[in-house]
């Protein structure tokens, strides 16, 4: 008697999270191509141009090279940012001297788009891979950085007594439960800082790198009427990103962290 | 351990903290003193925010009196101690470890074997058999206070300071919890100071009950709980120290159990 | 949780940068650009643009007769970038396909360069929109006009045409855009006119919704976009390698403006396999009409600069600090005119 109501239950939950995004996709589509066909445009493709535009691509194999072009430049950029970003963090948050000397930068460093640093990154790093992946690396820093101070400045003060209690000091009290104790909220920055650098990525392709996802879309604006391949990166870009949002939203879902969402 | 010199001894402590006005300090604690004889288990009974936590974390080594002299073990408190293990209202089992991990948390300096030995032993005690691989989102609140106990017992602490530790918990399950430590408390022979505002908990619990005044506080009175246990909620004995703790709170006994 | 993190994060990067440097940068296909004397090439900076098309041109007939180029085309994307690198890292690229007027700013700001050759002639055109009422130069008053940047040569030209129609720039209203978003822009109206180089004029022309107002041959015969410029270190340092650049690009000029069959292989080649563009598009170019640019005459003369500079200095964009012999060094174009020339002639 259960089981049938549980089975109903999980395919009306289905039906709630393939069906009803797979519905709305499909009435967007519809309006996008009735809405270019409507205005007569000849420049804005439609849906199904921008398919042919991402199969030709394939065919070509520019679609996997700039695929893995940009996941690369990303993927370096945000390790180096993760890397570098949570230990800053801890100490910011952890060492009161240290967070006075270091906060007002960072507060102000980091409302800067990355495209202004573009200059700065030819001059520094020159056109290889390095200077988009410094870009993303300064986008995603100081997101990860920030959530990791303030995780160890809001942190729950009886696991820091606690730990006190037991004899913890330096270097364990900071692995054993400053850490752990903040990693929840360090997540939740990762995870909005891999968006940000992911949203980067057409920017920071547009030094004169000749791969990758964001570069497709310089290039084919620089290739006359191809804004079916403007298109088709910016739909390539939406969805890896949402992929990646996947796989880091799985990191919440470890024992270790858990306790730190609520009931979700 | 010795009876002569109080493994707990507190002389004319005083404490205050900066108040919103620069000039105008909170004056919490004025001329406390009392002292707690190794193996004994004291309640500290007062108000709400009189102070007792107050005096418990100055004791702990989270605070600095600003007066007075606080000894512990024969010298001055100068900073947490791992023998002497804080039980916390709030709970501080670490969420992010299982409870074997977080009962173990005081044992990584010893050999493998012996940490796990213990934890079980522990893990028996407090009655959490079974659940050692659960984590402590998974437990409900009393079981959270039993692992921290745990913990605390595993450690070896000589001396466990609660810290109201079972005042979140509902009524039943508090009942339970108190008739638990009592006889861990039996079983382990620690000396506890154990903070409370309920009366009734401090008469069922401690050996000797001391009663703090409204702030700034002091030990108004001390009152010797000598009742076997476990301990008759009915009998003469337990009514009478009951009614002389209300009393002296400036409170009537039939007007209800706790004082807020 | 963190050690298999750790694992799989270490593994991921490997992997990427395994992928990348397979698809991307040609890694475990030999030594052919790995080892193989490729670092010592210096870079030439350019954009997709025709007026920059005798630096893919030379590299490509340099590829196809030695099997490898001298020097590395380096595409940039924008104006901004290609600057930026030629200014930030001359070691990398010391020589660049810039604006004629933002050379003469750059010297006039202290950066040691020299304009050693033309990149082109003409090859610029003011479009506007089929529809439009617009059919004379006065007919842009009051309109809005979209330019490539504050230094271009396409600035100046619209200020020579507006003064021969009694106009000044505060009649119009200049915007700059860069290049490649302007024909969309022309096409939805958001403009009133276009002027930059090719080949995004002739691709509104191509999709049936510009319209040649005048092209730059007919109201400046000779006009300058691009320019080669060189930073003076590398002049010092590597005289022999600049003009041997020199030297190609005054080659393939020729090359390019001998016969219309040239131009089609050229447009077929540099669109694949340079500009990433459509072939038709260059063709269209390239040939309708056969002059709309041009490739030789690329000698940089005095008269000429000394008109841009007077121009640019009315329309308040150049200061007048520097001289014709400040910012030019045109002993690489006499000696290389003199080579081409012989080469054709020993050809003919």
């Amino acid at each position: 008697m259960n089981r049938p109501a549980s089975l109903f239950r999980a395919t009306g939950k289905q039906r709630r999270e393939i069906l009803l995004p797979l519905l709305v996709g499909m009435l967007l589509l519809t309006g996008w191509h009735a809405a270019v066909r409507m205005s007569g445009s000849d420049i804005f493709p439609t849906p199904l141009e921008v398919l042919h535009g991402l199969v030709e691509l394939a065919q070509r194999g520019l679609l996997l090279k700039y695929i893995v072009a940009s996941l690369f430049r990303v993927s370096w950029g945000f390790s180096l940012a993760v890397v570098i970003g949570v230990p800053l963090g801890l100490v910011l948050g952890w060492f009161r001297p240290a967070f006075a000397a270091l906060n007002p930068f960072i507060q102000i460093l980091r409302p800067i788009s990355p495209i202004a640093w573009i200059p700065v990154a030819i001059l520094w790093f020159g056109v290889k891979d390095t200077a988009p992946i410094f870009l993303i690396f300064l986008a995603s820093v100081f997101p990860i950085a920030v959530s990791s101070m303030s995780a160890v400045q809001n942190m729950q003060q009886v696991y820091l007594r606690a730990a006190q209690n037991f004899g913890l000091r330096g270097l364990p009290l900071f692995r054993r439960v400053i850490l752990p104790a903040a990693l929840p909220q360090i997540i939740t920055g990762i995870r909005i800082a891999l968006g940000v650098a992911w949203l980067v990525v057409v920017a920071a392709e547009m030094i004169a790198v000749n791969s990758g996802l964001g570069y497709l879309i310089i290039d084919a604006r620089n290739a006359g009427k191809r804004y079916d391949l403007v298109v088709a990166g910016m739909v390539m870009i939406g969805f890896i990103g949402l992929i990646l949002d996947l796989l880091v939203r799985r990191l919440e879902k470890f024992d270790e962290v858990r306790w730190g969402y609520g009931q979700r | 351990m010795d009876n002569v010199n109080p493994l707990i001894d507190v002389r004319d402590v005083w404490m205050s903290f900066a108040g919103k006005d620069p000039g105008q300090p909170v004056h919490v604690l004025e001329h406390v003193s009392f002292d707690v004889r190794a193996g004994e288990f004291v309640c500290i009974v007062g108000p709400s925010g009189c102070g007792k936590s107050t005096m418990l974390n100055i004791l702990g080594g989270f605070l600095k009196e600003t007066r007075g002299t606080v000894r512990v073990e024969g010298a001055p408190v100068a900073g947490p101690d791992p023998g002497r293990i804080f039980v916390f209202q709030e709970n501080g089992v670490f969420p992010w470890l299982t409870v074997e991990e977080n009962i173990g948390f005081g044992l990584l300096q010893r050999p493998h074997a012996e940490r796990a030995e213990r934890v079980q032993h522990y893990l028996q005690l407090v009655g959490l058999s079974g659940f050692g691989r659960s984590y402590p989102r998974e437990l409900s609140g009393g079981m959270r206070q039993r692992v921290e106990i745990a913990r605390a017992l595993a450690a070896e602490a000589r001396v466990l300071y609660m810290d109201e530790p079972f005042g979140a918990l509902d009524f039943l399950t508090r009942l339970k919890m108190r008739s638990d430590l009592v006889r861990i408390w039996q079983a382990e022979h620690k000396t506890v100071l154990f903070v409370t505002h309920d009366i009734e908990e401090a008469v069922q619990l401690a050996d000797r009950v001391l009663v703090m005044s409204r702030r700034p506080a002091t030990v108004q009175a001390e009152v010797v709980i000598d009742l076997p246990r476990p301990r008759d909620l009915d009998s003469p004995g337990y009514l009478e120290r009951r009614d002389r703790i209300f009393s002296l709170m400036g409170m009537d006994a039939h007007g209800g159990g706790e004082l807020r | 949780m963190g050690k298999s993190l750790t694992v799989w994060g270490a593994l991921w990067l490997v992997l990427l940068t395994g992928l990348h440097g397979f698809l991307n940068l040609n890694w475990f296909r030999g030594a052919t650009t790995g080892s193989g004397g490729g670092s010592a090439k210096f870079g030439v900076g350019f954009l997709p643009v025709t007026c920059h098309l005798t630096c893919p041109v030379t590299d490509y007939i340099n590829r196809s007769t030695s099997g490898e180029g001298f020097y590395e085309p380096m595409r940039f994307n924008g104006w901004p970038e290609l600057k930026e690198m030629f200014l930030g890292r001359p070691q990398d690229m010391p020589a660049a396909f810039i604006l004629a007027p933002m050379a003469i700013a750059l010297r006039e700001q202290g950066v040691k360069l020299k304009i050693v050759y033309l990149g082109h002639r003409d090859g610029s055109a003011l479009m506007v929109h089929k529809d439009s009422g617009i059919f004379l130069t006065s007919d842009l008053r009051g309109k809005t006009v979209a330019v490539p940047g504050r230094y271009a040569n396409q600035r100046l030209i619209i200020y020579r045409e507006l003064k021969k129609a009694g106009l000044t720039f505060d009649d119009i209203k200049l915007v700059e855009m860069p290049p490649p978003d302007m024909p969309a822009a022309l096409f939805s109206r958001a403009v009133d006119a276009i002027i930059s180089g090719e080949p995004f004029m002739g691709q509104t022309e191509l999709d049936g919704y510009g319209r040649v107002l005048w092209q730059a041959k007919d109201v400046w015969p000779g006009f300058i976009s691009c320019v080669l410029a060189v930073r003076e270190d590398a002049i010092r340092d590597h005289r022999a390698e600049i003009q041997r650049l020199v030297n190609g690009i005054a080659r393939s000029g020729k090359w390019i403006d001998q016969s219309m069959e040239h131009r089609m292989d050229a447009a077929e080649f540099v669109a694949k396999g340079y500009y990433n563009q459509n072939p038709r598009l260059l063709r269209f170019v390239l040939s309708k009409p056969p002059d709309r640019v041009t490739y030789s005459r690329l000698v940089p003369l005095r008269a000429e600069f000394e008109e841009i500079q007077r121009l640019a200095q009315e329309a308040g964009i150049l200061a007048g600090t520097v001289k014709f012999e400040d910012y030019v060094d045109d002993s690489f174009a006499a000696e290389a005119n003199a080579q081409v020339a012989l080469d054709f002639e020993v050809k003919k």
